[in-house]
């Protein structure tokens, strides 16, 4: 099956069609002061990227990374990586040196993409890169050697034109995103061109916008919401949008949904639990404000949060359902659907969605089991980059596994109820607890760690990490600061732990397995059940 | 060793930059990895350098640079 590049559905499509100079972002910057741009502007911008780095040499299903905060830059090059066929991986810019390896080492990214001040980072490593071949900084106007080069310098000497092909095969690979699991390194899912039939059809069927909308998807575009449905839905749908370069920011926010008039705005639950902190005097301005509807994804929508939202944008606010691995919006509340507050609502049209015991067997209504999709979808991912067998273990005959627990309502709603393994949810970030604890382990202090998510009233899930020192070793704040800025620096920031507990022995069953279930009882005050199988 | 010369270490090693170079204009937009989280850091770091305490309602209301070093300056005074 043929389906149009996601470059050519998204950009050229439309400057062909005579939308060459037709604004498709208004970009806020941290000032707030705005640049629109085209979608002329990034169609002759993506294919100077793809004339330099097919002079570079790259080749199809070749991986090309791009490093960078959210830009213009990072979607002109994400395009222009497509245009090339060639597969994009778009990486937080907050990322630690360690992070960056477990990625670009899976990926065996052939060039990275990013800006001067986040070099020190990928150079820290490129040791242990042997696939890297270069590294484009956009920032600077001179190449540093062979291996560092200016992309505003070639980017200069290339043209504003490139010939593709616009049809390919749907299972012509175009992105990767990687996402973390309980054990082990974080995981790429790679993704199709074949996404995009999926990504337009659920934006339609659920975000429903009109010709005078003006939509605002808050998420980075390291984020797959943030590339599905801030760069990918809107370019392809010619939907007017915003983006901002700063992070959250109570006034700032404000200002823009009020004076820049947005109607959708795409948000986060961690977003309104944040703003639900603020004194409710800081949203007089926005009493009136031209919002039709307002949509979270990231985490469960707690009631708490649905009615304060509904009540301070006097709007509808709907939550939805979906992974890095599901490509699009699975289960959604949406207009036309009567919004049960705390639930996520209905598969959307061609979703069919499960509840299975343990045995993998479906489950009646109210039962808590595991959340299943019946596999197939179009935007499915198609693979864990170059881990297979990790690929096949998500699935269950003709069902994919999401490792969410929930269940499903007598009216078909479908409520989610926890992860079932141990990757921690904080403020929509998906934590791997083996990634923090393995960066802690490099600290000379620590002698042992386990860490495990616990509930939170903003984060939704925060990180605990209970640590055994090492001999003779005290802890005290200067430690915990030096854990705390390891683990900003080699893993993320969204990684630090809200809270370390000293402990003389992490609990372990007899095959040195981490009884973080235990650790979760002990820390919320729970009983921790049966423990007979702890060494 | 001066205030600005203490500080510029402090952000350095917080934000693992060598390259930092602070100015009274400076915000946690022009640092990369400047962010929510990584600002608790940064706080903390200030705090047991400087052995000073900031309140919980201040943490997040310098505007830039030049206000946290004011905020420091007026804590060592009162310090002393």
């Amino acid at each position: 099956m043929f389906v149009n590049n996601i470059a050519y559905e998204s950009l050229t499509k439309h400057c062909e069609n005579g939308k060459n100079d037709t604004v498709i972002i208004h970009w806020i910057q941290n000032d707030l002061t705005m640049i629109e741009y085209s979608y002329g502007d990034f169609e002759t911008e993506s294919n100077k990227v793809a004339n330099v780095l097919t002079y570079l040499g790259i080749q199809n299903g070749e991986v090309v990374s791009i490093f960078l905060p959210r830009s213009p830059m990072l979607i002109s090059c994400y395009f222009g990586i497509l245009k090339l066929q060639a597969i994009s991986c778009i990486l937080f810019s907050t990322l630690g040196e360690d992070a960056l390896l477990d990625r670009l080492g899976n990926s065996q990214a052939k060039v990275v993409i990013t800006k001067a001040s986040l070099v020190r980072k990928i150079l820290a490593i490129k040791d242990k890169l042997p696939s890297l071949k270069y590294i484009l900084i956009v920032d600077q106007d001179e190449n540093q050697s062979e291996f560092l080069l200016s992309l505003r310098k070639l980017l200069d000497n290339s043209k504003g034109t490139f010939e593709y092909r616009h049809q390919l095969d749907a299972e012509t690979p175009a992105f990767l995103q990687y996402t973390s699991g309980s054990t082990g390194k974080p995981k790429g899912a790679l993704h199709v061109h074949g996404v995009i039939e999926d990504i337009i059809q659920s934006f339609r069927e659920i975000m429903m916008l009109e010709q005078d909308d003006l939509y605002w998807c808050i998420a980075d575009p390291a984020w797959i919401t943030g590339l599905c449905y801030g760069i990918i839905a809107p370019f392809s749908t010619l939907a007017d949008s915003i983006q901002y370069s700063g992070t959250y920011n109570t006034d700032h926010w404000l200002n823009i949904l009020k004076d820049k008039k947005v109607t959708i705005w795409y948000t986060a639950p961690t977003a309104l639990r944040m703003m639900m902190q603020e004194d409710e005097s800081a949203f007089d301005q926005i009493r009136s404000n031209s919002l039709k509807r307002i949509y979270s994804v990231g985490e469960p929508l707690n009631p708490e949060i649905y009615h304060w939202g509904k009540r301070i944008f006097g709007t509808e606010v709907y939550d939805n359902w979906w992974q890095s691995e599901t490509g699009s919006i699975m289960i959604s509340n949406r207009p036309g659907l009567e919004v049960k507050p705390g639930s996520m609502g209905k598969p959307r049209n061609g979703i069919e969605a499960f509840i299975l015991d343990e045995e993998m067997q479906p489950l009646p209504s109210g039962l808590h089991g595991h959340l299943s999709l019946y596999k197939g979808w179009k935007s499915m991912f198609r693979t864990y980059y170059h881990k297979e067998e990790a690929y096949k273990a998500k699935f269950h005959g003709e069902y994919y596994i999401t490792g969410d627990l929930a269940y499903k309502d007598e009216d078909g709603y479908f409520w989610y109820v926890s992860r079932s393994d141990d990757v921690i949810n904080t403020a929509g970030h998906l934590v791997g607890p083996f990634e923090v604890e393995s960066a802690l382990l490099e600290i000379d202090e620590i002698g042992d760690v386990a860490v495990i998510g616990a509930d939170d009233p903003i984060l939704h899930k925060k990180i605990i990490a209970f640590i055994v020192l090492s001999k003779d070793v005290e802890w005290n704040k200067v430690l915990e600061l030096k854990c705390r800025i390891y683990i900003s620096n080699k893993v993320s920031t969204v990684a630090i732990p809200s809270e370390f507990v000293v402990i003389d022995k992490i609990p372990k069953n007899q095959s040195g397995k981490i009884l973080r279930r235990y650790l979760r009882a002990v820390y919320e005050g729970k009983d921790p059940g049966d423990v007979s199988t702890m060494e | 060793m001066d205030l600005n010369e203490k500080l510029t270490g402090v952000f350095r090693e917080v934000f693992d930059d060598q390259s930092i170079v602070l100015s009274e204009e400076m915000t946690a937009d022009d640092v990369d990895a400047w962010d929510s989280l990584s600002h608790i850091n940064l706080i903390i770091a200030i705090e047991l350098t400087f052995e000073i305490e900031f309140k919980q309602s201040e943490i997040q209301n310098f505007a830039n640079v030049g206000q946290l070093k004011q905020s420091i300056e007026s804590k060592l005074l009162n310090h002393n």
